[in-house]
């Protein structure tokens, strides 16, 4: 943290309707975590022994195991991993003294924390023989699967210029193939899932995502066909005919939405706009916009609504990328301005728009970029929820336990 | 840790000395439960009601049976839905440094407990424990949203018969009718 910017406490007082457990998630999602030698020796045991994470590399300098999602006292999910930190240049650090984590800043205590458990499937196999866990990753209630390890985007450099997915996170190249699986078998997933929820209490959901695929006679076809055999996979696991799930995915065509929708048991879909600015996406997200553009990526975001319903369809942006530069906005109410309206344009549309803190990955064009101060985060999320509770909005599939990484819909646990 | 009583599973936990810590924040003083309010709130037959507030101030105020005590310190329930106006409160209670009441009766016997949250469990072990129970004693399609540990701060016997002693000691003339059994002569 930059000396210029305002501290966890100083926001809290600044912005009392915004729990400090909030302010503390944002900026451990901006700046990083690291693990004392302590803590990480702590998470040796088999509660907190996570295994490899899969979809993205991880820098690994150390043999030992690394923990899952951080988890705060308040049950709010951290999505952040000290096995990446040497990616961070300022992070805060957690110990474990008496039995305990501890999170501090610069040898402030700041609160007491945890991690997620381990789930039990960890550690078991398919009938192929293939680790679960190279299948699956667990957050604290949701289970996450990308069938499809490689975004062609990148193909052609016109992958999003925040991206790091997919990557080793080092070098802009995705590294599926050598370093792990490209294309998941719907049976092992199948598999995996049923394995998954013999564990009592531990999965609320079930969230697929995947690299872009626009292959196919229409773009994105051979994807489509890939996510109703594995949702189909999926739904074999369940008696009831829908179940607790979310596809992030590319806008598909009315076409293709229907189509899943009919064929699957799924119940939301997030085609992300990543920016909402509409040079910055141009900008930004060249491979979204050559292949389907930024305005039909609006209206086929729209048209999803009348399928799924009203707060069944989401989209992410990445709050702050948006003042990336050269072409970024430079000044921060500009920058929260147009956040602002485009969650505003979406919720009239029955559309939940949801923030994720941008980090400037190595692998990513943007490596090195300037992200905003805490305050933009803590101004914006509070707006965020403010402008979706103004026009009947809750974000269901995105709260606190069916996702964990959007600071403005745990904001919603107590509307 | 025991989770006693009404959730038999040993689970090994750490020591809670450290709750105490002074950091802003977890500022939580622990007070030490009485053998008797202890042994109340690991009877089933007891009755266990958690009191909370909103934003504003409003009571909300619900029966939790599976109230139970962790190690006879921590104070362990679970709440049955995340959209709930008891666990919104709570959510909001921990967020923002609300204290939390609690009462448990059994007959004559009656406690009060104040005292701040501690934790906001979704998964995990003791989390897993509240599931299993509730399955137990409600049926498989039971389900959990959160397990809840609060840290006494404060106890007080509100039993009515150590409550009019206590009154009765400090002020004798105070609370009585004049017609009560205990000072009209027939």
């Amino acid at each position: 943290m930059s000396r210029a910017e305002l501290s966890i406490d100083e926001l809290t007082v600044k912005y009392p309707k915004v729990p400090r457990f909030i302010v503390l998630k944002i900026d451990a999602q901006r700046r990083g975590i690291k693990l004392t030698k302590s803590a990480l020796d702590a998470v040796q045991v088999p509660l907190y022994r996570y295994g490899s994470h899969n979809g993205i590399s991880t820098e690994r300098d150390t043999e030992l195991a690394y923990p899952g999602p951080m988890l705060l006292r308040d049950g709010t999910s951290v999505l952040v991993s000290a096995a990446v930190a040497s990616q961070y240049e300022d992070p805060y650090t957690v110990d474990h003294v008496d039995g305990r984590f501890y999170i501090s800043d610069h040898g402030n205590q700041i609160d007491e924390v945890d991690f997620t458990p381990r789930p039990d499937f960890y550690g078991k196999q398919t009938s192929r023989g293939i680790p679960m866990e190279a299948i699956a990753s667990a957050r604290p209630q949701r289970l996450d699967i990308q069938p499809y390890r490689y975004c062609h985007f990148w193909d052609t450099k016109d992958q999003c210029k925040f991206c790091g997915f997919f990557t080793d996170l080092k070098e802009q190249r995705q590294a599926a193939g050598d370093q792990y699986v490209k294309l998941l078998d719907p049976q092992d997933i199948y598999e995996t899932v049923r394995e998954a929820l013999r564990e009592s209490g531990r999965i609320s959901q079930i969230n697929l995502t995947a690299g872009a695929d626009y292959s196919g006679d229409t773009p994105f076809e051979n994807e489509v066909n890939r996510y109703v055999e594995v949702l189909q996979a999926i739904g074999k696991n369940f008696k009831t005919r829908r179940f607790s799930s979310q596809l992030i995915a590319p806008a598909y065509t009315k076409k293709q939405v229907e189509r899943i929708y009919a064929e699957t048991g799924l119940i939301s879909y997030c085609p992300d706009i990543e920016v909402w600015d509409e040079k910055l996406f141009k900008w930004i997200c060249t491979g979204k916009d050559k292949v389907v553009g930024r305005t039909e990526w609006i209206k086929r975001t729209i048209d999803a609504v009348e399928i799924f319903g009203k707060g069944n369809v989401y989209t992410n942006f990445v709050a702050g990328v948006e003042t990336a530069q050269p072409h970024g906005f430079e000044n921060i109410d500009d920058a929260l301005r147009s956040c602002l309206e485009g969650c505003e344009f979406f919720a009239k549309h029955g559309v939940v728009y949801l923030s994720l803190v941008w980090r400037p990955w190595k692998s990513s064009v943007f490596s090195g970029q300037k992200q905003p101060p805490l305050e933009y985060y803590v101004r914006l999320v509070k707006e965020l929820r403010d402008i979706r509770r103004a026009y009947g909005l809750s974000s269901d599939n995105d709260d606190y336990k069916h996702c964990g990484n959007h600071a403005d819909s745990d904001l919603e646990r107590v509307d | 840790m025991m989770i006693t009583n009404t959730v038999a599973t040993t689970l090994i936990v750490t020591s809670k000395e450290s709750i105490e810590s002074s950091n802003r924040g977890l500022e939580i003083k622990m007070a030490r439960l009485s053998q008797e309010l202890i042994g109340l709130l690991n009877d089933p037959a007891t009755v266990k009601v958690v009191s909370t507030t909103d934003a504003r101030g409003v009571p909300h105020a619900v029966a939790k049976g599976s109230l139970t005590t962790l190690d006879e310190e921590l104070i362990a329930w679970s709440e049955g839905f995340d959209s709930s106006t008891s666990n919104k409160n709570l959510v909001g209670s921990i967020w923002f440094d609300r204290t939390v009441a609690i009462n448990a009766t059994k007959g004559a016997v009656s406690y009060q407990i104040k005292g701040k949250l501690y934790k906001c469990l979704i998964a995990g072990p003791i989390f897993k424990s509240f599931l299993q129970r509730a399955r137990e004693r409600r049926g498989p399609e039971a389900d959990i949203a959160a397990v809840w540990l609060l840290v006494p701060e404060e106890e007080r016997n509100e039993s009515p018969a150590v409550r009019g002693t206590e009154e009765a000691e400090k002020r004798p003339f105070f609370h009585q009718h004049l017609d009560n059994a205990s000072i009209k002569a027939s």
